[in-house]
């Protein structure tokens, strides 16, 4: 079916910029990977040498090179540093597809990405997830239960109920499920609510992404709700895949390819907007223009224009904030590495954020640097992932914020990982989540 | 796989392992792969390592050093990886010693205004770490996020600051060094008045390496200056730039920073920066002045009327940090500009008195341009020290051939003018052909005893500083 497609890039396409990297070593500096294993071989400086190498015939790919090509994050900060302007996150996309023709995915991970692939495994998928979410729930009430039981023992007047916290517990396990369980949890439900502008005559599609759709939709009812509230009228098209963020970044761009065809099919041509919520879904339409085959390309570089996080897209409008309603919080944010780097947009969420009344809003040390979730890492190098998660983690507490947001569904998982890691019950909140908690109490 | 470049063998390698655990030896050819090189561009030259140990701790290096002494296996320590002149190649393989997991700052004394540290912390950390104190470490070189204290001692290195406060050699007060023979010799103290013996510390600082290993560093630090004002002054031409030097120096002004960038290097960095450089002039004075407030705006209004006098065409105040940062992004991002010109760049590194820097640099421009090469000048003026970067791709060997040449030419012409192979960058690979032209007989003759004495089977950084 792709017969007439556009070749994908592939490692060679790129030898001029492999071969251009000064061996400065600057990128040591932003590298989180690098920060947390000390290794040249994991730094970009370290994978450009060896990828030229196997542009000149020296090496060849192998699975050292498959596991090296493996570490890193994407997350574009040694690109913004790089004074030769190499852009890594590109480079080492091409190198895995190029790795991947001799060295098999691993079988997680590759489990994984098939999943993304059918909407139908997805469906399974949720399923089992709605399966487990029941047994968790049940679960973790029995604990909570339990050490609702064992306090009440040791205090008399039984006012330290109030400080339970399962995720105070010793057992890691239990920790896990804990943030399984705030991940699945739908903080916020829809509820038509009344508009307080008048119709927009815009058409916008709305992406919601799988984490929406077979997750956890509270963001993608906020999303609605806030939207609608506004005036703006939204579309979702019934056949939308997965954005494909990890095929790519994996290398498997023949996937990556039907997913994007796929989804720019599904976009009537008089479409004002596609906006998305979630950073790396947002990115992904950039993309898109090159991996589709001629007949779609133009219409892959229109809708990468139209494209527009719903920071940005609330941000450039006179949107409602309640005059009497409060969020007594201080709140901290975390720039996902798609949406500082791969969109330029990090001022607008903070400018929603200080315009809700009540916030008092604190920046943590080094917002930008990655979460370390980063897609299917988190599950492919869980070690690496922990330890980058819990320095951000360790810069979230500083601020001594009530709250967390991002704009990101894999951030929200790379930011619970680590205060998990830290023992910390920081909620974290998508900053559409927080607007439609403040509609949602202005109807009351 | 079992193909190694020196005394090294499968048994040695294991007896690494026990030491240092296995996640911290590597063997893989890809692992050495990528500790064959540092920033040095040496083309298609490989020197593969035959092991690359990360040390987490003082014994682990003594032992390491031990099994390379008893074996005659060369030792490479590096961290960063950021050197010029290929201080961290493995030139007759062996081990590579890759000090990243040794990062500690160890202490921070702020009665007697000292710190202790690891050899694997970064510069740029420490900085930080001893400014929120209120503290200053002044060494700046240019690479100070990734290149380490270690790093900075093996050579010595300087950096813009370096006219008004000095260069590590000045800041370094003690010193633990891993001997070849795996004995540790600690040198100076803490005290920055110490004159107990002969100064082996500073016969360390800028050793390259070569004589041992720094495994931990007390070094000097300095109350941070209250305030800083940047300034750029552009000049018609290099001349006009350097009497304005001469100028400010014999007004007994002390700027922290005084350095210079050519016409060439202004182009290039407008060219992809953008940041409002003038085009049509021949050089521009970046200068930063710091101290007390008050003192900062008397200096600042001399330096001016200093520059007005000798023909600045036009001078650029900072009046707040965002307008000094935007400043100082000029000068920094000259480097990376001259990194987009063409694939490779070489950054080189000679002194030539501060009178002679006219001279030096329209000579300079006059070599490369005779060899076809394209090539930014900037530098330090203050003290002298002359950064031409010359751009150009080693995959040409005729350039590749013509910039071998012309770097001679260049260091003969610094040394003929009274100056020397390199200011803050080091001899390493790179120029060791050149020590007979800048150093007599006898120096080199001691200096090679030296070596022999510290480390007799040359097994520390071998091919390094002397041509063998």
């Amino acid at each position: 079916m792709n017969e007439e497609k556009t070749k994908f890039k592939n490692l060679k396409d790129y030898a001029e910029d492999v071969y251009k990297c000064t061996k400065c070593g600057l990128c040591q500096s932003v590298c989180p990977i690098y920060k947390s294993t000390g290794l040249e071989t994991t730094v970009s400086r370290g994978k450009f040498t060896l990828l030229n190498g196997i542009i000149n015939g020296k090496l060849k790919f192998n699975k050292k090179i498959a596991k090296n090509l493996e570490l890193c994050l994407g997350c574009k900060a040694c690109y913004d540093f790089c004074p030769s302007g190499i852009s890594t996150e590109e480079i080492m996309a091409a190198a895995r597809h190029e790795s991947l023709k001799t060295n098999k995915m691993g079988f997680i991970k590759g489990f994984l990405l098939d999943n993304f692939r059918s909407n139908f495994r997805l469906g399974l998928l949720k399923i089992g997830l709605n399966i487990y979410k029941f047994f968790l729930f049940v679960t973790l009430n029995f604990i909570e239960g339990l050490s609702y039981f064992r306090l009440l023992l040791k205090s008399q007047d039984g006012k330290m109920l109030n400080q339970v916290q399962h995720d105070n517990s010793s057992n890691k396990f239990i920790k896990y499920l804990t943030l399984f369980n705030s991940q699945l949890r739908e903080n916020i439900k829809y509820k038509k609510l009344k508009p307080v502008k008048p119709q927009s005559e815009l058409n916008i599609v709305y992406f919601p992404g799988c984490i929406n759709n077979y997750v956890n939709s509270s963001i993608k009812n906020s999303v609605l709700m806030v939207l609608e509230k506004n005036g703006f009228k939204v579309n979702i098209p019934k056949n939308f895949t997965c954005c494909g963020i990890a095929a790519r970044s994996a290398g498997d761009f023949q996937s990556f390819s039907e997913l994007a065809e796929n989804n720019i099919n599904q976009i009537p041509d008089n479409v004002d907007y596609i906006i998305t919520d979630c950073a790396s879904c947002g990115s992904v339409w950039k993309f898109y223009p090159d991996f589709v085959s001629q007949k779609l390309v133009n219409k892959a570089k229109l809708l990468a224009q139209k494209t527009i996080n719903v920071n940005k897209f609330l941000a450039e409008r006179e949107i409602y904030f309640p005059e009497n309603i409060k969020i007594s919080k201080k709140i901290t944010y975390h720039d996902p590495c798609h949406l500082k780097r791969f969109q330029n947009v990090f001022e607008e969420p903070r400018k929603i954020l200080n315009q809700i009344q009540g916030i008092y809003f604190k920046e943590m040390k080094d917002a930008d640097v990655c979460c370390g979730a980063a897609g299917t890492f988190c599950v492919s190098q869980p070690q690496i992932s922990k330890a980058i998660s819990s320095e951000k983690a360790q810069n979230i507490l500083d601020t001594g914020a009530d709250i967390v947001c991002t704009s990101c569904a894999g951030c929200k998982i790379g930011l619970s990982q680590g205060l998990i890691e830290k023992n910390s019950t920081i909620p974290v909140y998508h900053p559409v989540e927080l607007l439609a908690e403040l509609y949602l109490k202005d109807e009351k | 796989m079992s193909e190694f470049n020196s005394n090294i063998n499968d048994e040695i390698i294991n007896s690494l392992k026990l030491i240092l655990g296995n996640q911290n030896v590597l063997t893989d050819y890809e692992d050495r792969y990528c500790y064959a090189y540092d920033a040095t561009a040496i083309g298609e030259a490989l020197y593969l390592p035959d092991a690359v140990v990360l040390p987490e701790n003082k014994e682990q290096i003594c032992q390491v050093v031990k099994i390379a002494n008893e074996n005659n296996i060369p030792i490479v320590p590096r961290a960063a990886g950021t050197n010029l002149v290929g201080g961290c190649i493995p030139l007759k393989g062996g081990i590579v010693m890759h000090l990243s997991k040794m990062n500690k700052i160890l202490n921070i004394d702020r009665n007697n205004l000292i710190c202790t540290v690891q050899p694997g912390v970064i510069v740029g950390n420490l900085q930080q770490e001893v400014s929120d104190l209120g503290l200053f470490y002044p060494p700046d070189p240019a690479s100070l996020k990734v290149s380490t204290i270690g790093g900075s001692i093996a050579q010595s290195s300087g950096g813009p600051r370096g006219f008004k406060y000095g260069t590590t050699k000045d800041y370094v007060l003690g010193l633990e060094v891993m001997l070849a023979d795996g004995t540790l010799l600690k040198t100076g103290g803490t005290t920055v008045k110490n004159v107990t013996g002969y100064n082996l510390t500073q016969l360390f600082v800028g050793s390259e390496g070569t004589l041992g290993i720094v495994v931990e560093a007390t070094l000097k630090l300095i109350p941070k200056p209250e305030e800083q004002q940047v300034m750029l002054a552009y000049f018609e031409s290099i001349n006009q730039a350097a009497e304005a030097i001469t100028g400010i120096i014999s007004a007994k002004i002390t700027p922290a920073t005084l350095d210079i960038m050519d016409k060439n290097t202004m182009t290039t960095i407008e060219n992809f920066h953008h940041v409002g450089l003038p085009t049509n002039m021949e050089a521009v004075l970046v200068l930063e002045v710091d101290g007390f407030k008050e003192s900062v705006a008397v200096q600042t209004q001399q330096i001016i009327d200093i520059c007005n006098k000798f023909g600045a065409k036009n001078i650029r105040v900072s009046q707040n940090q965002q307008e000094a940062d935007e400043l100082w992004f000029a000068r920094r991002s000259a480097f990376g500009a001259v990194a987009r010109l063409r694939p490779n760049v070489l950054t080189e590194d000679a002194v030539v008195p501060r009178d002679k820097i006219p001279e030096f640099i329209t000579k300079t421009r006059e070599i490369f341009d005779r060899y076809n090469l394209t090539v930014c000048i900037m530098g330090h003026a203050g003290d002298g020290n002359i950064h031409p970067n010359v751009s150009l791709d080693l995959r040409n060997k005729e350039e590749a051939e013509n910039f071998e040449k012309a770097a001679e030419e260049l260091f003969d012409t610094a040394i003929e003018l009274g100056g020397s192979l390199s200011g803050e960058h080091g001899i390493g690979m790179l120029k060791s052909g050149f020590m007979r032209k800048a150093l007599d007989e006898n120096s080199i003759k001691y200096m090679k005893e030296i070596k022999k004495l510290f480390d007799p089977k040359n097994i520390l950084n071998p091919g390094k500083i002397f041509n063998e």
